[in-house]
C-alpha cells in the first residue's frame, strides 16, 4: 500500500483512451518460437455490428513483461524520486493486468492506489471511534449520575437517527468545494461520529461493574486521582475487548467508505479509492460487456474477510486471560 | 420518452440526454455496412391506420414534476407530462417542422404580418364535458401569459422589446391578434397550450395562479382538451393519465381517439434501473444510452424490440463560466480575480482546444455523438451555421493562448502560473444523477489538469445545481445541458442579456459587453424578419460571434437512440418528435396481456 507508487505499473490517474474497457491482459509464456520470458500482445480493437469495442491480440507483435521498467516519475514514500516501476512494459502497449476501465486507466494499479484510502479509511476511522467511545464511555461509566445520564441520552439520540441517513445529512452539511484531502478526513469524522455511540455504551456498562471491584475501591482509598485510576486500573480491564472489538469493527469502516464513494457522495475522482471504482459497475451494459470492473470488490471481500478472521483469531488468544481476570 | 413538442419555444435545462433529433442523413460511420440501423421516419408520409381500442402505455420519467402548471413550470419533466393534457391553436409537425392547424382550424394574417385572425374548431370540449371557446384562448394569453405577476419564459419570448400582443375576440369561435410589429416565429408561438377559463379564471382575479396545479391538487381540476388527463399521482411512483372522453380528434371510422385507455409514467431516477424495468417489460420504450446500445442490440430480435437512431438531439452540452459582477451582502458571488481571468475570451478559447471532444464521444457516447462549436445542432435544420469557429482538441494550443495571457508553469509543477504566482484553478460543479455528464466533466478534468489547470470538480444534484445557477450564483464554471428546438427564437430566453436564464451573468440591465449587444439586436431583428434569408442570415451572424467569444463551451452533442417494443401501431419515430409524438393515434398491435410488472 505504502509502495503503490512502486509496485503498480501506473499512476491513478493514467489515462489511455485508446485503450477503452481493454480486456485484462493475456500473459503469454510461449510463441512460435518456444518457451519465452512473459510477454503480451499489442492490442488492436474495432467497433463490432453492436457497436461494441472488441480487442484482439496482434500476434505480430510481441511485447515482453520486464520487471523494474522505467516509467512514469513518481516517488516512494513521498520522498525518493524514481522512475522505476516494479514490472510493466516498455514501449507503448500498456499491460492491463485486471483489464482497464472506461477511459483507459489501469485496473490493477488504480486497486493498489485505491487501498490506501480504503484501508487507511478503516484504521484512522476506527482509532477515533475507539478514542471517542472509551473516552466517553469511561467518564459516563466512573463518575455516572448526572454526566452519565445527559452522555448517554446523547449516544441514545445518535443512536435513534438510522445510520444511512445520517450518513447522508453529514454529508449534505460538507460544501461542495472542499479537496479530496478534506474530504478523505471529513468521511472519517463522519463515519467515526455514526460510529461511537454503540461503543460507548458498552464500556459504560462495563466501567460501571469494574469500578465496584476491590482494587479500584483500593484505589480510591489510597487517594489516587480519578485520572489515574481510569488509565492504570480501569482502561487495562477493558483492554482485551478493545482490541477485539477494534479489529471487528475496521471492515464496517472499509464498507461505510465504499457505499458513500459508490453513491457518489464520499472520495471522488481524481482520488480513487474501492468504493468509487466500483461505482462504475452500477451501469447494467458495463458489468455486462466488461465484468473486470469489478475486481475491486473482490480486494473488498477479501480485506473484510482478512480483518474478520485476524479479529476471531484476536479473540480466541484474549478470550481466557478475560475470563479469568 | 415523450418529447418537447409541447414547450418547443424555450430552451429548458435537461437533466437527460433526452432528445429529439433531426432526419437522419448519414449513417453511423463506424457501422458496418450489412447493419441496417433501424428505419427513422424523416419524410415519410404520414398516414395513420385505423387501431384497435385498449391497453397502457408505459414510459419513465427521470424525476418528478415540480407542478403541473404549464406556464410557470420550468423543469422538462412537467412539460413532458402535461404535453398530453394541454394543446395549442397550432402543432408542429415532427415529420415536416411546419406549423400545422390544431385547436384553430385555420387562420389568416394582413400582408404585414401583424395582424392574426384564428378561427377556432367548435367541436372542442374540455375533459370536463364543457365547451373550448374563444375566451379560453383570450384568457391564456392576455389574463395568464401577458399577466405581469405570473413568471413566465412563455411570456418573455413573446414579448417584443417590451410590447405585448393583444387579443380580440371577434366571435365564440373567431380571434384576433394584434403584434406591435413582425413576429417571425408567431405560428410556433402559438402551439403553447391554452388553459380553461372556467377553471383558473379566479385564481388569476385573486393573484394565486401561479402556485396552482401543484403536485397536490384536485386532479379533476386539471382539465385540457388533450388525449389525456391525469388520474392519479404517487410521488416517486408513478403518474396514471387517461383517456379524455371528450376528446375532439376522430379516427377514419368517426371513432374518438385515443386508442390507448392510460398512459403511466413510471418516475425512475436510475437510468439504470429503467433499463432493466425495459428489459422485463415493465416499461414500453427506453432512451438508450450509447453504453446500453452494444447490450441492446444484441437482444433486439430475441425480445423483439427496435432500437431507433434518431440523429442529433437537440440537448447541448456546455461548459459555462460565471462572469457575474453582481455581489450580494457585499460579498461577490465570484471572485473578481477569477473573474477577470474568465471574462478574458482567450481564456474560454483556451478551455475548448483543451477539451478532446472526439474521446468524450467515443467513450461516454460510445460513438454516438458529434462534436459541437456553436448555439444550434445539426438537428435545427434550416438555422443551424456549420461554418462557426471550431476548437479541435490541440492541447499545445490551449497552452500557447493561456501563455498570451499571462499564464505559463513558472515553477516546473505542472500546473499553470501567472506573474505573481497564483495558480490557475477553479471549481467545477456538474448534476451527479446523469452519469454520461459526471463522465464528460470527469474527463474535462482531466484535459484540463494535462494542461495545467487546477479543477475540482463535484457533482451535486440537480436542483442544488440549478439553485446556483438561477438564485445564489455562486459558482465558477459548471457542465449543464439545454435542450431547445428548432426555432432559433427559443434561444432568446438565454442569450438576452436582460434574462434570468442568460447564465454567465443574467438580468442585466442592460448589455454590459458589446458582443452581448450585438447578439441583443440581432435577436430583436430576427423576430421581426419575415423573409428567411434574411432571417437565417441574422441568426448565423449570432452563432458566429457566439462560437467566437463563447460564453458557453460547447462540448459534444448525442444522438437520440430510443428502444421500443414492437406491439404498436402508427408509430412514426421521428427526430423531432422522438416515438410517441402522435400519441392519440398510438395503438397496441395485440391485446395487451402478456405484460410484465404489475399493472
Amino acid at each position: 500500500m505504502l509502495f503503490a507508487d512502486f509496485f503498480a505499473p501506473y499512476s491513478p490517474d493514467f489515462e489511455n483512451r485508446e485503450y477503452s474497457y481493454a480486456v485484462p491482459a493475456n500473459i503469454h509464456f510461449f510463441s512460435s518460437e518456444g518457451i519465452s520470458r512473459p510477454f503480451i500482445y499489442s492490442l488492436i480493437s474495432e467497433f463490432d455490428m453492436y457497436h461494441q469495442q472488441l480487442y484482439y491480440e496482434d500476434i505480430t507483435q510481441k511485447n515482453l513483461i520486464k520487471f523494474f521498467v522505467h516509467g512514469e516519475r513518481h516517488y516512494v514514500l513521498g520522498i525518493i524520486p524514481t522512475n522505476l516501476h516494479f514490472f510493466g512494459t516498455e514501449g507503448s502497449e500498456p499491460l492491463y493486468l485486471f483489464g482497464a476501465d472506461s477511459r483507459g486507466r489501469d485496473i490493477f494499479s488504480r486497486i493498489l492506489y485505491g487501498a490506501r484510502i480504503s484501508l487507511t479509511i478503516g484504521l484512522l476511522g476506527t482509532l477515533i471511534t475507539f478514542v471517542i467511545g472509551t473516552l466517553i464511555g469511561c467518564i459516563s461509566g466512573y463518575y455516572g449520575g448526572f454526566i452519565d445520564s445527559v452522555l448517554m441520552r446523547f449516544s441514545e439520540l445518535l443512536m435513534l437517527i438510522p445510520g444511512i441517513y445520517l450518513l447522508f445529512a453529514l454529508r449534505a452539511l460538507i460544501p461542495p468545494e472542499v479537496s479530496s484531502g478534506q474530504m478523505y478526513l471529513l468521511i472519517i469524522v463522519i463515519l467515526s461520529i455514526i460510529g461511537w455511540a454503540g461503543l460507548a455504551r458498552v464500556v459504560r456498562g462495563m466501567v460501571f461493574s469494574i469500578k465496584e471491584k476491590e482494587f479500584v475501591l483500593a484505589a480510591k482509598v489510597l487517594g489516587q486521582s480519578d485520572t489515574k485510576i481510569i488509565l492504570y486500573h480501569i482502561l487495562p480491564q477493558l483492554s482485551s475487548y478493545l482490541v477485539v472489538g477494534a479489529f471487528f469493527s475496521i471492515p464496517g469502516y472499509i464498507l461505510g467508505e465504499s457505499v458513500l464513494s459508490f453513491l457518489g457522495l464520499g472520495i471522488q475522482e481524481p482520488s480513487v479509492s474501492w468504493g468509487n471504482m466500483l461505482s462504475e459497475a452500477t451501469n447494467i451494459a458495463t458489468l455486462t460487456l466488461h465484468p473486470w470492473v469489478l475486481f475491486p470488490a473482490f480486494f473488498l471481500v477479501l480485506t473484510i474477510l482478512s480483518f474478520n478472521i485476524l479479529a476471531d483469531f484476536f479473540r480466541d488468544g484474549l478470550d481466557p486471560s478475560y475470563s479469568s481476570p | 420518452m415523450k418529447k418537447l413538442f409541447f414547450l418547443p419555444f424555450a430552451l429548458i435545462f435537461s437533466l437527460f440526454f433526452v432528445g429529439c433529433g433531426a432526419p437522419v442523413t448519414k449513417e453511423e460511420e463506424k457501422t458496418p455496412p450489412e447493419e441496417q440501423q433501424t428505419e427513422v421516419s424523416s419524410e415519410q408520409e404520414y398516414s395513420p391506420e385505423v387501431g384497435k381500442f385498449g391497453g397502457e402505455l408505459i414510459l419513465r420519467v427521470g424525476a418528478d414534476p415540480k407542478s403541473f402548471n404549464p406556464i410557470t413550470a420550468q423543469d422538462n419533466i412537467t412539460a413532458t407530462v402535461v404535453s398530453s393534457i394541454f394543446e395549442g391553436l397550432t402543432k408542429i409537425n415532427p415529420l415536416t417542422t411546419k406549423p400545422e392547424p390544431l385547436l384553430a382550424e385555420k387562420w389568416v394574417h394582413s400582408e404585414d404580418g401583424k395582424i392574426w385572425t384564428f378561427f377556432l374548431r367548435n367541436d372542442v370540449k374540455w375533459s370536463d364535458g364543457e365547451p373550448f371557446t374563444a375566451d379560453d384562448v383570450l384568457f391564456t394569453y392576455r389574463d395568464v401569459i401577458f399577466n405581469p405577476d405570473i413568471p413566465s419564459s412563455i411570456a418573455d419570448i413573446l414579448t417584443i422589446e417590451g410590447e405585448t400582443f393583444t387579443l380580440e375576440k371577434i366571435d365564440d369561435y373567431t380571434v384576433k391578434f394584434t403584434l406591435p410589429s413582425p413576429y417571425a416565429p408567431f405560428l410556433t408561438g402559438m402551439t403553447q397550450g391554452i388553459l380553461p377559463e372556467h377553471k383558473w379564471k379566479s385564481s388569476v382575479e385573486n393573484g394565486t395562479f401561479s402556485e396552482q396545479m401543484a403536485l397536490n391538487m384536485d386532479f379533476s381540476d386539471l382539465v385540457g382538451t388533450g388525449p389525456f388527463s391525469i388520474t392519479t399521482y404517487s410521488p416517486g411512483e408513478n403518474i396514471v393519465l387517461t383517456r379524455n372522453p371528450h376528446y375532439w380528434q376522430k379516427n377514419e371510422n368517426g371513432e374518438s381517439l385515443p386508442y390507448l385507455d392510460s398512459l403511466r409514467y413510471r418516475i425512475v431516477s436510475s437510468d439504470d434501473t429503467a433499463l432493466l424495468q425495459f428489459q422485463n417489460k415493465e416499461l414500453d420504450a427506453y432512451t438508450v444510452r450509447g453504453t446500453d446500445y452494444p447490450l441492446l442490440k444484441a437482444q433486439e430480435q430475441e425480445k423483439d424490440f427496435s432500437l431507433f437512431n434518431l440523429g442529433p438531439t437537440f440537448t447541448k452540452n456546455f461548459l459555462v463560466f460565471n462572469l457575474n459582477t453582481g455581489e450580494r451582502n457585499g460579498e461577490n458571488f465570484i471572485d473578481p480575480k477569477k473573474r477577470v481571468v474568465f471574462e478574458n475570451k482567450v481564456f474560454r478559447q483556451a478551455i475548448s482546444y483543451a477539451i478532446d471532444r472526439e474521446s468524450i464521444i467515443k467513450i461516454v457516447l460510445n460513438g454516438f455523438g458529434q462534436p459541437q462549436w456553436g448555439p444550434t445542432t445539426e438537428s435545427t435544420g434550416y438555422f443551424y451555421n456549420p461554418d462557426v469557429s471550431k476548437y479541435p482538441y490541440n492541447p499545445e494550443k490551449s497552452k500557447q493562448l493561456l501563455q498570451s495571457i499571462g499564464y505559463e508553469d513558472r515553477d516546473k509543477d505542472g500546473v499553470l502560473e501567472n506573474e505573481e504566482g497564483e495558480e490557475l484553478s477553479f471549481s467545477l460543479i456538474t448534476n451527479g444523477d446523469n452519469t454520461e455528464r459526471v463522465q464528460m466533466a470527469e474527463m474535462i478534468r482531466k484535459d484540463l489538469t494535462d494542461i495545467g489547470i487546477h479543477v475540482y470538480f463535484t457533482a451535486l444534484d440537480f436542483n442544488n445545481l440549478v439553485t446556483k445557477l438561477t438564485e445564489t450564483y455562486q459558482w465558477e464554471a459548471i457542465l449543464i445541458g439545454l435542450t431547445g428546438g428548432i426555432e432559433p427564437h427559443s434561444g432568446q430566453n438565454i442569450w438576452n442579456s436582460g434574462s434570468a436564464m442568460h447564465m454567465w451573468d443574467p438580468n442585466q440591465d442592460s448589455a454590459a459587453r458589446d458582443w452581448e449587444k450585438t447578439i441583443d439586436t440581432l435577436f430583436t431583428k430576427g423576430v421581426q424578419e419575415l423573409n428567411p434569408e434574411k432571417r437565417k442570415v441574422l441568426y448565423d451572424r449570432w452563432q458566429e460571434i457566439a462560437s467566437d467569444e463563447l460564453p458557453l463551451i460547447y462540448t459534444v452533442v448525442p444522438e437520440s437512440l430510443v428502444a421500443v417494443y414492437n406491439t404498436f401501431g402508427n408509430l412514426y419515430p421521428n427526430s423531432y418528435g422522438g416515438v410517441f409524438w402522435n400519441i392519440e393515434q398510438v395503438f397496441f398491435l395485440d391485446n395487451p396481456k402478456d405484460r410484465g410488472g404489475e399493472k
